[in-house]
């Protein structure tokens, strides 16, 4: 090796380009063949959700990758619309959720995802509406399951990405998203009044609007109940004219 | 401006580098056994900071984010070259702080004797790469990562000039002996840390725009369901 | 720094020794041990202390973590030694980091085709063991002067020491922050977590009485 220069600007110029090149072309290489499954892993993540918004979490838990696939594919339909709940022509398979969401409100693109009976397939189970907004350290997401009555919370499903483990990061507990499960959207009125997290927790609340909190975890709870009523508000349009 | 202030206490005493993420603690231990040492690296660690992370800011924006590359042709719009980030922010930030080292033993030896010998041991400061890899999750403004860098540099002086102060007191202290140094260090650190969880619960100064919104939405909403209510009433009392 | 200098007199040690040596001769296989007890990457070095803090609050992805680690320390090590004798000396710790973040890169990769749920856990901390120092320093101190057997035992030493402490946060963590144990619940029903098992100072603490067992044990005194 002493042939070289080491300190030779030419030699440490070739050598830091030779080994860019080297391990930019491996990493590529890496990224590119994982992607597909990647992909299907953010896809199958998804179909999981939105069944498990729908049907509950008992249904789907010892189901294996391929039939949640299939019963996906067999049970739900998607349309696409706007806050003014008329339907875009969007396939869904395009849309990203968070993409929408920097968007504002009245150009933003909305899929929902209509569940149906597994049994009778003319049967409208639960429409899966997808939600995004921001938790205490970072964004949180999921998934509000409307049941056909159009008014009661069939089931949510909440993900996050950054919250504080053991406090914000709770909201993807079964416990924790099955408080929502009964609760009603709109009030006496036909108003929008999503169910909200308390402040405290361990209490139960009389009424079909108040879900029992996070001790600890304000900020998330919080980002949760305006998650709800932003996207709520904005498939208000497609719930009523549901009706 | 009111969100840039908002930004910059956060990142300073609520979203604390050290005491809410822990990050940088290498060099953090390490040179907070003397006060003189720790405000060195501390400056080393604003200055640096405060330009590798809008450098770094750029280079997703321009390079490297999903359609980030349609200023060069419009055909790249699906090009995203997300895997690549680990490899450019810290080549980023290790290319900048020798380049710093260098320019700074030539012109200014003086300063290079005090700010300089920290600079190699910033290149692996987690802090800095934490700072860049907050970029892609938190999609800051340009001038909102500027200050939530600077912000972050600030609060990570002052965590580590006060640990310094802390520690130059311990060393009258008699300690249990296999829990000098590291052991009680990091005591130190946890209790630090609850003190700075209390900033946790302050009330920003500024609301953000979202906020504002949403209490305009829900005092609007009260109007209506006031009006809504008295019309309920003059019917019933009509009806009366 | 009294690391480095520790380390400078094993390198020479290593340096002297004849190539016929055994596959696992003594000092070889002190470089697998020491790194678990007496010269710890964590407890007695110092190093890696924010992913030790940061990921550890159950054992699930604390186990992950220090998997992530080995793979990316071992081969970094094995790489940078392989290449140690055309390495510019001047721009070293910039090809020690781009070495280190491919290979991050690649963890990052796999976990997220393999393994999402824990991916999406540990996000940003997966990036940040590019700058974990336990992978620098190893480098800078070991792999650079050593051939890519000895690099690869260390390596394998020093991830197996950083891995049992911060399993060990990690169990005490889970069990009374949350009553759980990999997610099984291990307390009696009606267990109300430990708030501050969770916090992150909690962690130090810990860290710290942790740190304070494993040192009154080796007789590590610093001064």
């Amino acid at each position: 090796m002493s042939k070289f220069n080491k300190n030779d600007n030419k030699y440490i110029i070739s050598y830091a380009i030779i080994m860019t090149l080297v391990f930019g072309s491996v990493l590529a290489v890496v990224a590119l063949a994982l992607k597909p499954k990647q992909d299907a892993e953010v896809l199958l993540e998804k179909q999981n959700f939105i069944l498990k918004a729908a049907l509950g979490e008992k249904a789907m838990s010892t189901m294996s990758d391929e039939e949640i696939t299939a019963l996906y594919s067999e049970t739900v339909k998607t349309v696409v619309v706007k806050a003014d709940g008329v339907k875009v022509e969007t396939e869904e398979a395009s849309i990203n959720v968070f993409k929408e969401y920097k968007k504002p409100k009245d150009v933003r693109e909305l899929p929902v995802y209509k569940v149906y009976d597994q049994a009778d397939s003319n049967k409208i189970k639960a429409y899966v509406f997808p939600v995004y907004g921001k938790g205490l350290w970072d964004f949180i997401w999921g998934y509000v399951a409307v049941e056909a009555d159009l008014k009661t919370l069939g089931g949510l499903v909440l993900d996050h990405k950054g919250e504080t483990p053991g406090l914000g990061a709770r909201i993807t507990e079964q416990e924790v998203q099955s408080r929502f499960i009964g609760k009603e959207i709109f009030n006496a009125n036909g108003e929008l009044d999503a169910p909200h997290f308390q402040k405290g927790e361990g209490n139960t609340y009389e009424g079909a609007h108040k879900v029992d909190g996070l001790s600890g975890a304000t900020i998330t709870a919080k980002g949760v109940n305006n998650m709800l009523d932003d996207y709520l508000a904005m498939y208000k349009s497609f719930i009523k004219a549901q009706k | 401006m009111e969100n840039l202030i908002n930004i910059f206490i956060k990142s300073i005493f609520i979203d604390n580098m050290i005491f809410a993420y822990f990050l940088g603690m290498c060099s953090y231990l390490a040179v907070s056994k003397k006060y003189k040492t720790a405000a060195g690296l501390g400056m080393a660690v604003i200055f640096v900071l405060g330009i590798t992370v809008p450098l770094n800011w750029l280079a997703y924006n321009f390079l490297l984010k999903e359609g980030a590359l349609t200023w060069i042709s419009a055909d790249f719009a699906t090009v995203d070259l997300e895997v690549l980030k680990f490899i450019v922010f810290i080549a980023i930030v290790a290319a900048f702080v020798q380049l710093t080292e260098m320019v700074v033993e030539k012109f200014s030896p003086a300063l290079y004797n005090s700010l300089g010998i920290f600079l190699p041991l910033i290149a692996v400061n987690c802090s800095i790469l934490g700072g860049a890899l907050f970029l892609p999750t938190r999609d800051y403004e340009f001038a909102e990562a500027v200050t939530f860098a600077l912000g972050s540099g600030i609060g990570w002086f002052l965590a580590v000039v006060s640990l310094a102060a802390i520690r130059e007191k311990m060393a009258y202290a008699d300690v249990p002996k296999p829990l000098r140094g590291l052991g009680i260090t990091f005591i130190i650190v946890g209790l630090m840390a609850f003190g700075f969880m209390s900033f946790g619960g302050f009330e920003l100064p500024f609301k953000t725009t979202e906020q504002q919104q949403a209490e305009q939405e829900k005092s609007s909403a009260k109007v209506e369901n006031k009006s809504a209510e008295s019309v309920v009433n003059s019917v019933a009392n009509y009806s009366e | 720094m009294s690391t480095e200098t520790i380390e400078k007199t094993n390198d020479k040690v290593v340096e002297v020794k004849k190539p016929s040596e055994p596959l696992f001769s003594k000092k070889r296989r002190q470089l697998l041990s020491n790194p678990l007890d007496e010269d710890n990457p964590i407890t007695i070095q110092v190093l890696g202390i924010c992913s030790a803090l940061a990921v550890t609050v159950a054992l699930k992805p604390t186990f992950v973590m220090a998997v992530a680690v080995t793979a990316v320390l071992v081969l970094a090590n094995v790489v940078i030694s392989a290449l140690r004798n055309t390495i510019p000396n001047r721009i070293r710790i910039i090809v020690q980091l781009v070495v280190v973040a491919s290979l991050v890169a690649i963890v990052d990769q796999v976990l997220k085709a393999y393994s999402y749920d824990i991916w999406k856990e540990l996000s940003v901390f997966i990036g940040l063991i590019i700058t974990n120092c336990i992978v620098m320093g190893r480098l800078e101190a070991f792999a650079l002067g050593n051939k890519p057997w000895d690099a690869f035992l260390d390596g394998l030493g020093n991830s197996f020491g950083y891995a049992w402490i911060i399993l060990a946060i990690a169990f005490f963590r889970e069990l009374f922050g949350s009553g759980k144990l990999f997610g099984f619940q291990v307390m009696p029903d009606g267990y109300i977590g430990n708030g501050v098992m969770m916090s992150p100072a909690g962690a130090c603490l810990l860290l710290g009485v942790l740190i304070w067992i494993v040192r009154s044990r080796s007789g590590y005194v610093e001064d």
